[in-house]
């Protein structure tokens, strides 16, 4: 056989839409040589639902259930970064009660967040059963959401001027029953995953992100303090009554898969100690300030921002005084973090190239909106 | 007491008396196989429900409930679901490749049993070679497999087929090595003298006197079976569904039952070479009939077997070979080296 | 180097067995799971599930005014009303109370504005159907399925409402928000620790 008869060459592969590992519908244009990857082309959009225009169509009010739909893993964060915005335009009050009460259960939203993001991680490298343990724990603060404001995932508890309902009888015997023993749970978590070698062989050394590379491509939240920078706004530029709690910013060192696990499962950790001091501390007082239907705010302009438990989500408003905003541009995380995957990735194979995604954590709905 | 063997025997006894020979050999002949095959597929069935309550419960959940007692039967539904199923064959198949790749599969799984002894005389042939018999009809799986990954015409399904030949003709060096060490104290290579070699209690089994390589030959099987952690083939995370994406109904089933085939193929094995086969752990329990004490090792086998897919990641493709080359195939080696010193020095 | 190498193969052994050990631990573990069609799940009070029209329990007549309020507040127009005037009282009625509870996102934005308790999420589930017509749902269908829907009427709070935004209003420079008398469901955390 002639020796030309035998020369390799790449190849293309879809990865996604229609792929277990992409996390919704992203399609991965992926140039593959063997197993390995020599370049990758995020094609992003197949959940695009416009829903900065629709904005523009809603009032402000009515526009808290589509923020519900950003982030459907962390919808609390995703109403809270939407209202901390539209009160700093306004110059909204909001009384004590509400602020701990949106404290509280965007922390508990960023436990389920991550709870979300470990199964889905776990089973990413092919850990069925870490993925309904973390899903246990989630369904027990989703019960408590449900409690609170009735539904499981698209809460709508947040509105401009407080929180939609108070807290119900029994809410507060049954977190701290959760608080209690939640910090087992994730041990349990980390015999099954941390140090198992088989993990540590898969996640160690992957897809190294150095603190350059995620400058310029301004990644943010848990994937940047797995490199090692201690940014989260929470701390840089306390919204809400963050200043208020004692908690620590959880960091990694070398940026790898491994660190951005070990982050978010300390995040876990804090976040509930954020939870802890919000129940022990929790005012009594109104829930609310009342913003009448037609609301109307003034003229303006704003750019605010939180740490969703994705990185930076914000939120750019310019209002006209009409009862309708006429601008939001939304600023979400997991968009810059998909950017950098193809950065990350290439070189590796196929197998990483899950795991790095994973990692990432991005959700769809919140890239395409 | 009820050894299975003495109902065949006196079935054969009777027929001899009321058939002539020939017709005799060719009964026996299709019956042995057609009862293995059925003893099999139920196993396999069996097999199928059991792992799914077992990943069920380490879960915290309850599996399969509502078809007979603790859903027994859904494995059967899923069967009687998978029959009815269009048969798809992709337009750029590579036909006959495709149709026949689960057949091989099919096949080279039921064929291994031709030499597994299950209990006292229940055996359907003891050939004089047959732990080199298995090694070398299970190694069909590969072909069966990379001819899946090829005849689909489909990029996943070719990666998958590409990973299966390259871990399972990795992994069979060290599970040969790793044989051979158990081979050497048995001295005989027939599956019933191997088993005969370990009667008498516990203390005999080669489990005791193979240490290393009951754990390379448990590593490299649990390889050579697809089984997480080493199922990357198959990588439904990474390919989708590796070498049978594009298999449905009756073709997908046969893989699927192979695959559990090899799960008890591999711990049948492992039970006949280690573990003292269908002997007792004592002479005491003679009462329970051997084909007990054989299938209830082979299960707890399985049970392990089960317990590693649901508790561990999959370790990613080229650590796999690096684990085979670099670990398991030195540690195979030693052993048998100390295997050979220990025979040299003890028989002496 | 030969201690870390053996330090590290016992170490990954060490957490093989730990993770086994976690797993089989779980084996006898009761289930948290729960058999759906024959098991159910409490619905908690606030469930914001299916939506239904509320009637009175005495008279039988639905507590519904017509005002659009709820319309008015739906995010996604999924309501749709046409109301007449009765001739008998002079107050509006509503002819036809259409809600497509297919484009419904179940924000619970119309309960909200409602000062009649007129329109409730509830905790009913299962109205899946084959057919996308049938999931929208006329006046008839939801006030049968509010039949039996226990709820507490809220005129008064919603008087007192108005009567507090009348009274604070004069006051604020107008648009402002205003403090609302305490949320209507608020047991909360200081009730929670007295049954305790």
């Amino acid at each position: 056989m002639a020796i030309e008869q035998l020369k390799t060459e790449e190849f293309m592969v879809n990865m996604g839409p229609q792929h277990p590992s992409t996390h919704g519908v992203c399609k991965l244009v992926i140039k593959m040589d063997g197993e390995q990857i020599k370049s990758i082309q995020p094609h992003v959009g197949f959940l695009h639902r416009s829903i900065e225009k629709i904005a523009e169509n809603r009032t402000y009010a009515q526009f808290v259930p589509y923020t519900d739909r950003i982030d459907y893993c962390a919808s609390m964060n995703a109403n809270h970064a939407y209202v901390t915005a539209v009160e700093k335009m306004a110059g909204i009050q909001v009384p004590e009660r509400a602020e701990y009460l949106r404290v509280m259960m965007a922390e508990l939203n960023r436990i389920a967040s991550h709870l979300v993001w470990i199964a889905t991680f776990a089973i990413d490298l092919g850990a069925v059963t870490p993925f309904l343990y973390a899903f246990r724990e989630r369904e027990l603060i989703l019960d408590l959401f449900e409690m609170t404001c009735g539904q499981r995932l698209t809460y709508n508890y947040m509105c401009i001027g407080g929180v939609n309902w108070d807290i119900p009888q029994g809410f507060e015997p049954k977190l701290r029953e959760f608080l209690k023993i939640f910090p087992q749970k994730v041990n349990e978590y980390e015999y099954l995953l941390t140090n198992n070698p088989i993990f540590l062989y898969r996640t160690k050394g992957i897809g190294v992100l150095d603190m350059d590379t995620a400058f310029a491509y301004s990644v943010s939240g848990p994937s940047i303090r797995g490199s090692g920078l201690k940014w989260d706004i929470r701390k840089a530029e306390p919204y809400s009554i963050y200043n208020k709690f004692d908690f620590d910013v959880p960091v990694g060192h070398t940026g790898d898969v491994w660190d951005r696990y070990k982050v978010r499962l300390n995040e876990m950790r804090e976040s509930t100690k954020i939870v802890q001091q919000a129940i022990e501390g929790l005012p009594g007082g109104d829930t609310k300030v009342k913003v009448p239907m037609t609301w109307k705010p003034p003229e303006g302009e704003v750019f605010s921002r939180i740490e969703a438990p994705r990185g930076e989500m914000a939120y750019h408003i310019i209002s006209d005084g009409t009862p309708k905003p006429y601008r939001i541009k939304i600023r979400t995380a997991s968009y810059c973090n998909l950017q950098v995957l193809p950065v990350i990735a290439v070189n590796h194979l196929i197998a990483d190239l899950v795991a790095i995604f994973g990692s990432l954590d991005v959700i769809l709905p919140e890239v395409d909106r | 007491m009820l050894e299975l063997n003495v109902i065949f025997e006196a079935v054969h006894r009777w027929l001899e008396g009321i058939l002539p020979q020939g017709l005799v050999t060719l009964i026996s002949a299709l019956g042995t196989g057609g009862i293995v095959l059925a003893f099999l597929s139920i196993l396999a069935l069996f097999l199928v429900w059991w792992e799914r309550k077992v990943s069920a419960h380490m879960q915290q959940r309850l599996g399969p409930m509502r078809t007979g007692w603790h859903g027994v039967l859904q494995t059967i539904a899923d069967g009687v679901k998978l029959v009815q199923k269009e048969d798809l064959i992709p337009s750029t198949a590579d036909r006959p490749v495709y149709f026949w790749a689960p057949v091989i599969c099919f096949v080279a799984a039921f064929m291994a049993y031709l030499v597994i002894p299950f209990g006292r005389g229940l055996i359907v042939q003891d050939l004089n070679i047959g732990i080199l018999y298995i090694i070398a009809i299970t190694t069909f799986t590969v072909v069966s497999l990379l001819m899946a990954g090829w005849g689909s015409n489909n990029k996943w399904a070719l990666l998958g087929g590409m990973r299966s030949a390259a871990q399972i003709v990795s992994y069979e060096v060290p599970l040969t090595l790793s044989i051979l060490g158990a081979v050497m104290l048995a001295e005989t290579l027939s599956m019933v003298g191997i088993v005969q070699s370990q009667a008498g209690g516990f203390w005999n089994w080669l489990i005791f006197r193979q240490p290393i390589g009951f754990i390379v030959y448990y590593i490299a099987a649990t390889a050579e079976a697809n089984r997480t952690p080493f199922d990357i083939p198959e990588a439904e995370q990474e390919l989708v569904a590796g070498f049978n994406v594009e298999y449905s109904g009756m073709k997908f089933a046969m893989f699927f039952l192979a695959e559990f085939v090899n799960m008890f193929t591999i711990s049948a094995i492992a039970v006949t070479l280690f573990f003292g086969g269908w002997n007792a752990p004592h002479p005491i329990f003679n009462f329970v009939p051997s084909w007990i004490w054989f299938m209830g090792k082979s299960l707890v086998s399985v049970f392990i077997l089960m317990w590693f897919r649901w508790t561990y990641p999959r370790i990613r493709v080229d650590q796999l070979m690096g684990f085979a080359w670099k670990f398991l195939l030195p540690l195979a080696f030693l052993n048998i080296i100390l295997t050979g010193l220990g025979v040299l020095i003890f028989r002496n | 180097m030969a201690g870390n190498i053996i330090k590290e193969i016992t170490d990954g052994i060490y957490n093989l067995i730990l993770g086994l050990a976690v797993t089989f631990k779980h084996l006898f573990k009761h289930a948290i799971t729960l058999q759906y069609p024959t098991e159910r799940w409490e619905m908690p009070e606030r469930s914001r599930g299916t939506i239904v029209l509320l009637s009175d329990p005495e008279t039988g007549r639905l507590n519904c005014t017509a005002c659009l309020l709820c319309s008015k507040a739906c995010p996604v127009a999924a309501i749709s009303i046409e109301r007449i005037k009765n001739p008998d009282t002079k107050k509006f009625e509503p002819q036809s109370f259409n809600i497509d509870t297919t484009i419904c996102c179940y924000c619970g934005l119309c309960e909200q504005a409602c000062n009649f308790t007129a329109i409730k999420l509830t905790g009913k589930y299962e109205f899946s159907a084959s057919d996308k017509s049938k999931l929208l749902y006329d006046m008839g269908f939801l006030q049968e399925i509010g039949r039996d829907v226990k709820y507490e009427k809220r005129e008064k709070t919603a008087a007192k409402k108005k009567a507090v935004a009348k009274a604070e209003t004069g006051e604020d420079v107008g648009g402002a928000p205003v403090a609302d008398a305490k949320a209507e469901s608020s047991p909360g955390s200081g009730e929670a620790k007295k049954e305790d």
